[in-house]
């Protein structure tokens, strides 16, 4: 089940900031459980932003981005009402991907 | 350690089922005119999980300690045993003061005497200033009061917020020999270079996070949730939304008015509490307390009275004593380190100081905003969860989250905290 | 205390998955597992970075825990195509590598986990060269907790 995002992004000045919250475990490997068991290694490690379809940024994560990882960015050029997507891919391959429309 | 569902009550408990057990079943209910004085509640059964066991890690794979310190008094017992005055100590103290020094430093051991005091110019990053600066203090006592004032300070002040370092063999006498050999080397003020290492000149922490950003708070996902659950139907057909339509005006004050004193059950409910008792008399939902759905529905009840003001109903005597109760609690000495609500977290004792890098606050305007996202643990604690860690951190058995002890500890905080707006959930470190 | 342990058969598995799309970078497997900031950078090919005034690292001076640290990365360097941060006192110093393309600022912001006080590098690629700069950032340590 893809796990659930959220994005903001506003026009500021020339460029739209964008804020990015994933939820997900960023499990390091060495966590244990309530059962002493040592959590499996779970990170996301891949996420794409594209700015109306093109690329804007390839990002390469390790497993000590913080849970729950946040991601800011900005795009200058962009306008109002221009789409903006995020995607990632976790360790186990799992994805997920949310877009927004930039608000003036 | 286990603890069994709480037996007292039970039986005054089981003799209530039975008035309530038809106002929670199926169709007689649907008949039954609902009135505010009588929201259906399960009350038998303990609302925390069966065979209730402390918290083992949390997210972020801290873990909590697993100690049982049953020797030493909790919030539902006093069991630490009294004071028994100086030991008569050969004079002078002789001691290793480098092990000492590793002693008086070493985090393992109940927090290091660094927690509290500035020591000298080797002391550790990010000490305390809950106690006074011992840098001179070799220079100023004698061997026999050092010793005596480390093994049990309250041999010299009955209200010491110190631990019995010796009386609650946290320290064996050997050990504290040694201590006191490191104390007596200690002649020398310190002065720090950097402002921040200074206790006493350290820049607070202030948290600036704003808790209702969506990108700032994951606590965020768990309302989401919580909204979720209660529109959604139950596999017994039923849903919190079907009897509380419009909920952003119908529960808008709801939670701001919890916890409450609850005649059947002869004990204050708060709101997680309540989740659990309701659904079980009502949808037949299993939301037991600090679950992730009791959270996420606590969240989404304390989220719809966000600006109410905090306003228990202390009209009726049971929550009037309650809240004594809670505030009698809130001075009882707790744990192995001996340490009471009140001492770190009133003005008249050590709020506003460092207990090394962590900075103490006082009780007022520290509830409004829970259930709160924890970053350092990567959970969201509910105010019960607030509890049970502070009891574990003072080395005090916590007790389960429905116990009645916490729910007193609660109506205290909700009665100081009256007039606070509630703005959940929250976000700290 | 936030620990780090490499799995390798999964990390294997994660090589493989970074190349799943045209588009994604292949994931720096030897990077992120590298044990030293000396190690890690010389996976990104870097050789002598110029420590450069163009790069501002904004964070706190005490972080009040590490489990989530806000660290924010620009650079007024022109032709910025990469920033990378590297925690240098973390058991694996290589957090994460973002490349710019397509009009995106040379501007992150991230959240990262710190085991204990330590540097914080921040690496730029420009022009196909390197840049750096760096700040300590001091993880604060709890009270009475063993």
């Amino acid at each position: 089940m893809a796990e659930p995002m959220k994005i903001r992004a506003k026009m500021e000045g020339d460029a739209a900031d964008v804020k990015v919250l994933m939820s997900h475990p960023m499990e390091t490997g060495q966590r244990k459980n309530e059962k002493s068991e040592l959590v499996p290694v779970h990170f996301i490690q891949s996420v794409i932003a594209t700015h109306n379809g093109k690329t804007v940024l390839d990002i390469q994560w390790s497993q000590s981005i913080a849970r729950n990882p946040f991601l800011g960015f900005r795009v200058k050029g962009a306008k109002a009402g221009d789409k903006v997507t995020i995607s990632w891919t976790d360790t186990t391959g799992d994805k997920s991907s949310i877009d927004t429309t930039v608000a003036a | 350690m286990r603890y069994r569902v709480q037996t007292a009550g039970i039986s005054l408990a089981l003799a209530l089922t039975t008035l309530v057990s038809f106002s929670a079943g199926g169709a007689d209910r649907e008949k039954m005119p609902r009135t505010k004085q009588a929201a259906p509640l399960e009350l038998a059964r303990s609302a925390a999980p069966v065979l209730w066991q402390r918290q083992k890690v949390d997210s972020q794979g801290s873990s909590w300690p697993q100690t049982d310190w049953a020797a030493f008094s909790t919030l539902a017992a006093v069991s630490t045993p009294p004071a028994n005055g100086a030991i008569s100590m050969s004079v002078p103290v002789e001691g290793d003061a480098a092990k000492g020094r590793q002693l008086a430093f070493d985090r393992t051991r109940g927090g290091s005497c660094v927690a509290c005091h500035v020591m000298g110019k080797d002391t550790p990053p990010q000490p305390g200033n809950v106690g006074p600066d011992l840098s001179t203090v070799g220079a100023k006592r004698s061997d026999d009061w050092l010793f005596n004032y480390v093994y049990d300070p309250r041999t010299y002040n009955a209200n010491s917020i110190m631990p019995p370092w010796g009386a609650h063999r946290l320290f064996n006498v050997a050990e504290i020999r040694d201590v006191v050999a490191f104390l007596k080397t200690l002649k020398t003020a310190h002065s720090f270079n950097d402002p921040q290492e200074n206790p006493d000149t350290r820049t607070p922490p202030k948290e600036t996070r704003d808790n209702l950003d969506p990108t700032e708070n994951p606590a965020l996902f768990s309302l989401d949730r919580g909204r979720d659950l209660f529109a959604r139907t139950s596999a017994g057909g039923k849903s919190c939304a079907a009897c509380h339509a419009n909920p952003e005006n119908s529960l808008k004050t709801w939670a701001a008015r919890m916890p409450r004193f609850e005649a059947r059950l002869n004990r204050v409910l708060g709101v997680e509490e309540f989740i659990t008792r309701h659904a079980r008399a009502t949808t037949g939902d299993e939301f037991p307390m600090q679950g992730a759905d009791n959270i996420a529905l606590s969240i989404y009840l304390h989220n719809l009275a966000n600006g109410e003001t905090i306003q228990p109903d202390l009209t009726n005597a049971g929550a009037r004593k309650a809240a004594a109760s809670g505030r009698a609690l809130m001075q009882r000495k707790l744990g192995q380190l001996n340490m009471a609500c009140i001492d770190c977290h009133t003005r008249e004792r050590q709020a506003f100081k460092w207990a090394r890098g962590q900075y103490l606050v006082e009780s007022r305007g520290t509830i409004a905003h829970f259930p709160t996202w924890r970053t350092s643990r990567g959970d969201i604690w509910d105010i019960r969860k607030r509890f049970q860690w502070c009891n574990v951190s003072v080395r005090a058995n916590d007790l389960p989250p429905d116990a009645k002890e916490y729910g007193d500890i609660e109506m205290a905080l909700a009665e100081l905290n009256k007039g606070e707006k509630i703005n959940s959930p929250g976000i700290r470190h | 205390m936030v620990k780090f342990l490499m799995a390798s058969s999964a990390l294997a598995a994660a090589g493989l998955l970074g190349m799943r799309s045209a588009i994604a970078a292949v994931w720096n497997k030897t990077g992120f597992e590298s044990k030293t900031t000396a190690e890690a950078l010389k996976t990104l090919g870097v050789s002598g970075a110029t420590v450069s005034r163009e790069i501002q690292i904004t964070a706190p001076e005490i972080a009040e825990n590490g489990a989530q640290v806000p660290v924010t990365v620009t650079s007024k360097i022109p032709n910025t195509q990469s920033i990378s941060i590297v925690v240098d006192k973390n058991p694996f110093p290589l957090s994460c590598t973002f490349e710019f393309s397509n009009g995106a600022e040379s501007y992150i912001s991230t959240r990262l986990k710190m085991g204990q006080t330590s540097n914080v590098i921040a690496l730029i690629k420009a022009d196909g060269k390197f840049f750096t700069a760096a700040k300590e950032i001091k993880v604060t340590i709890g009270g009475c907790g063993g």
